[in-house]
């Protein structure tokens, strides 16, 4: 009989130890749905507190400080004009930074997101932040390739920066449309570790593949 | 058993699955209902977002006591425990403001402050660059700011109503005993650091914290750079001069040396100058800088230079008709200045800087030789402590020692004086929040001087209030001393310190990128200094018997806003002030004090031209200058200061700027006054020659090219 009792103790906790990872996954399956569908500042606002609710329960999960972070960097750039706005925003995608490269010091997809976030610091003062910032995002976006050469979020931000400096030096950045095309053709080649995994991007890159084959 | 068995297989199934609890509510803060706050239950999944109306609505299977939280960005997270037990839950929450110190009120009083760390700053690091006139001098860009006189015959700081001696200049924390380049008499001189080292610049022009002393009219406080983002290369090409620039970087740190040669002899073979040179001025200058992280929160910073230079030049000996004399300038400044800040454990925090001038001027004037040296070293301990986020306490000591001799040779003899002070000084400053509304900042200073075998207490307070969202008043007294100059102390140790009692009252709005500030101050100065008879080198000759006071309004708007790409300021201050030091026989205005000094700055960036151009122009009423043939002591009149200056940066590509100045475009003759002889000649008149600035306009033309391995890092912040 305490064979039977110890053995319903056992599958019981099992179960509930399958259904606490369960649930993480499922909290963030949830969130990620919750997130493919953000189209304003306050979807945004919303998704994030879900993945700041996630981070706050698993301790020892990068994934939903990716995301959070993810989010308030989006806010960022929808912000439409207040600048200290923008920087708050940033601030705490900032705080999710430190906590994410702690947990997984050598994920290429956190420095990939970086080099984003750099660029949003930029985009809210471009004048004074130039400089600083277009080297923090290329040095960001360069240390996630050095840690995956084959990430596409990577390889996209990339480009989407060179892209931008051409353009802006008054070079065409249509020298680099051969590339977005390579890197759409390549993307599903790319293995995401798992459905939680960021992504994202594939959208971004057949845009600007169509914008090269428009001839803008 | 069985029984037991389904029982308990019950108990746990109805635990999963029985009776949920609706937590429902309201979010608000002060201003209203919150949207978007994050409702939860802590340490797990259970939560949601609040919906436009600042509504949440949400279920759980959680049972027993847990608590509820609300969080939103810049707000203090509310928590409260609950009881579940399936019965619905309505809460009333409310999110008062965290307290943020960077969004807090500041005193502002007598500071301006450059950088990008708070929102709330007037200026920020690229301004001191861009401004157009200062061509690259850290105290060019300052003289646009109100509060100060350019000199043009000078180029150092006059603020408030004070000499350039009254003002001092911090590098991390620790004194630069020689921040401007050696020179002639009247003869403009620049600040010796590159601006692009620092990220951020306090410029205090009275009233500042009992951390500052030595001062009795301003401090300029200059934070380096901290790490380098890359391994570069950077070149430099001026009409001036050449230089090079190499950065290493490692995990935890960086090194950067530099080497640069400047000679102006090419540019003013082409340029027309007032000034007969015989050698033209150059200069070498050796710089290595160091960075290293030390543990989680430490930082290590070394900076250590070379300078050499040197010129000729022929001037006109007034005191004898005809005779023209060479003087002949030789300087050789060592400077090092290492600082190191850290957290100690979660609370404390330290920080220690150091400093060593080793300054020596040789200089050959007719058939004299004549030598100055200034050792001087300074050293910084400051801890701090915040009791709360809202109380924290600074304390701190210092020790500073200078050595400074001169030695004339003529054919015939030698005469040389010399003196040591070492001035040891503690201080201590409490800084309290009373809300994010009011904050109030008390301090004082104590020094002792070895040399003059006196001590000295230094009290400050101020205080700001935010009286708006987006105003704030602020006040700032306190007293402040300095040794007499050391031209005096080498024949004399019977003097006092000499004494400046501030009074400070400012008002500043900033609102959508633009901002007013008005300022009104009075300072009264007393023990100054004087040389009561032409004996300098009897020590009975000096007193503290002089005084002086100054007064006046600092105005300044400054507007990022109504011009898409364009960013203008404009200042002006009025300066009444009067005093009675060094060998003035009577109280009188100083000569280096105008009442009405105005500068207006524009900088417009063409995006379409990748030109950053800047356009300012400078008045400054007309100075008064002595002339000793004239009863009326400082009784002549200059004409005033005008000028209008233009500058031009251009991204060539991303790794080339190409940098273009011109400074008074429209050669107005400037009038420094006139020099006399200081003997009468047979006539019984003292013969003068007027003072004149090098050249009427300065045009600068540079390329600067940074060479890394992405070649992505540009060097908008080498323009010089």
């Amino acid at each position: 009989m305490k064979t039977i009792l110890i053995s319903i103790v056992l599958i019981f906790s099992t179960l509930t130890g399958i259904s606490q990872s369960n649930e993480f996954a499922g909290a963030m399956g949830e969130a990620l749905g919750q997130f493919a569908n953000c189209k304003s500042i306050s979807d945004y606002q919303a998704a994030g507190n879900r993945f700041s609710l996630i981070a706050g329960t698993e301790k020892k999960e990068w994934l939903p400080y990716y995301y959070h972070s993810f989010c308030y960097i989006m806010m960022s750039f929808m912000e439409p004009g207040d600048a200290a706005k923008k920087d708050s925003y940033l601030d705490e995608a900032e705080k999710s930074f430190t906590k994410m490269i702690e947990l997984a010091p050598k994920e290429s997809e956190i420095y990939a997101l970086q080099s984003m976030f750099y660029s949003a610091r930029l985009v809210v003062n471009p004048m004074e932040r130039g400089q600083k910032y277009s080297a923090l995002s290329a040095q960001a976006v360069g240390m996630a390739l050095g840690l995956d050469a084959t990430n596409p979020r990577a390889k996209f931000i990339k480009l989407r920066n060179d892209m931008g400096s051409a353009q802006f030096f008054g070079r065409d950045a249509k020298e680099y449309c051969p590339d977005a095309e390579e890197l759409l053709a390549s993307w599903d080649t790319y293995k995401v570790k798992s459905p939680l995994y960021p992504n994202w991007g594939k959208d971004q890159v057949a845009t600007i593949v169509n914008e090269c084959k428009a001839g803008k | 058993m069985k029984t037991l068995i389904i029982i308990l297989l019950l108990t746990i199934l109805q635990m999963t699955v029985s009776g949920q609890t609706v937590i429902s509510g309201i979010v608000t803060t002060a201003e209203g209902n919150l949207p978007g706050a994050n409702v939860y239950l802590e340490g797990t999944y259970d939560g949601v977002s609040t919906n436009a109306n600042g509504e949440f609505s949400f279920k759980t299977q959680k049972k027993g006591k847990m608590m509820l939280k609300a969080s939103f960005v810049g707000f203090e997270t509310f928590t409260k425990e609950i009881e579940l037990n399936g019965s619905p839950i309505h809460v009333e929450i409310r999110l008062t403001e965290a307290f943020n110190k960077l969004e807090a009120v500041t005193i502002t009083a007598g500071t301006f402050e450059a950088s990008d760390k708070k929102r709330a700053n007037i200026l920020t690091p690229l301004d001191m660059i861009t401004t157009a006139g200062a061509v690259g001098d850290v105290y060019g860009a300052l003289q646009t700011l109100p509060g100060t006189t350019t000199n043009g015959e000078s180029g150092k700081l006059f603020v408030k109503g004070g000499d350039s001696e009254e003002s001092q200049t911090y590098i991390d924390g620790s004194l630069v005993y020689t921040p401007y380049s050696s020179s002639a008499p009247n003869m403009s001189v620049r600040g010796r650091f590159n601006p692009f080292m620092f990220k951020g610049t306090i410029f205090s022009t009275g009233g500042y914290s009992a951390e500052y002393g030595q001062a009795l009219s301003s401090v300029l406080l200059l934070n380096t750079n901290d790490m380098p983002v890359e391994d570069q290369l950077d070149l430099s090409f001026m009409t001036v001069g050449l230089g090079v620039a190499g950065t290493r970087l490692w995990k935890t740190g960086a090194v950067t040396a530099s080497l640069s040669y400047n000679n102006l002899a090419p540019y003013m073979w082409v340029v027309p100058q007032n000034y007969n040179w015989v050698d033209y001025p150059s200069n070498t200058e050796g710089a290595v800088s160091l960075r290293q992280k030390t543990g989680k929160t430490g930082m290590l910073k070394l900076y250590s230079s070379y300078t050499s230079s040197k010129y000729t030049i022929t001037q006109e000996d007034l005191n004898h008709a005809g005779k023209y004399n060479d003087y002949n300038l030789e300087n050789g400044n060592y400077f090092v200045n290492t600082s190191w800040k850290s957290n100690l454990g979660e609370k404390w925090t330290i920080a220690i800087a150091a400093s060593f001038t080793n300054n020596n001027d040789n200089i050959a004037y007719d058939t004299l030789n004549f030598k100055k040296q200034l050792r001087g070293t300074h050293i910084k301990n400051v801890m701090s402590y915040p009791f709360s986020n809202k109380f924290t306490i600074r304390f701190g000591a210092e020790l500073f020692s200078k050595t400074y001799s001169q030695q004339y040779i003529t054919v015939a003899n030698s005469i040389g004086s010399h003196f040591t002070n070492t001035t040891s000084v503690a201080f201590a400053e409490a800084e309290v929040y009373a809300s994010s509304k009011f904050v109030t900042r008390i301090g004082t200073r104590f020094e002792y001087s070895g040399y003059l075998q006196r001590a000295n207490a230094a009290p400050r307070i101020s205080a700001a209030y935010k009286v708006s969202k987006n105003a704030q008043i602020s006040a700032a007294y306190g007293w402040f001393y300095q040794d007499p100059i050391n031209d005096y102390l080498l024949y004399t140790s019977y003097l006092k310190f000499e004494r400046a009692d501030h009074y400070t009252l400012s008002f500043q709005q900033s609102q959508n990128d633009r901002t007013v500030r008005t300022e009104i101050y009075y300072k009264n100065y007393s023990g100054l200094a004087k040389l009561n008879s032409e004996a300098f080198y009897l020590p009975g000759s000096y007193t503290n018997t002089g005084s002086g006071y100054a007064k006046g309004v600092d105005i300044f708007w400054r507007d990022k806003k109504t011009i898409k790409n364009g960013d203008y300021w404009v200042s002006y201050s009025y300066i009444d002030t009067k005093r009675n030091y060094r060998n003035y026989p009577e109280t009188a205005v100083p000569g280096f004090s105008s009442t009405h000094n105005f500068a207006a700055v524009y900088k417009h960036w063409f995006g379409s031209l990748r030109s950053y151009v800047s356009l300012n122009y400078k008045y400054s009423s007309p100075r008064v200058y002595n002339n000793p043939n004239s009863q009326v002591f400082n009784g002549e009149h200059t004409k005033p200061y005008r000028s209008t200056d233009v500058s031009w940066s251009f991204l060539l590509k991303q790794n080339v700027i190409i940098y273009a100045a011109v400074t008074n475009v429209f050669g107005y003759k400037q009038d420094y006054g006139n020099s006399y002889a200081t003997i009468p000649d047979a006539e019984g008149v003292y013969r003068s020659a007027p003072i004149v600035p090098g050249a009427d306009r300065f045009f600068l033309l540079a390329c600067f090219i940074t060479l890394s391995k992405k070649g992505e890092a540009n060097q908008v912040d080498k323009i010089e």
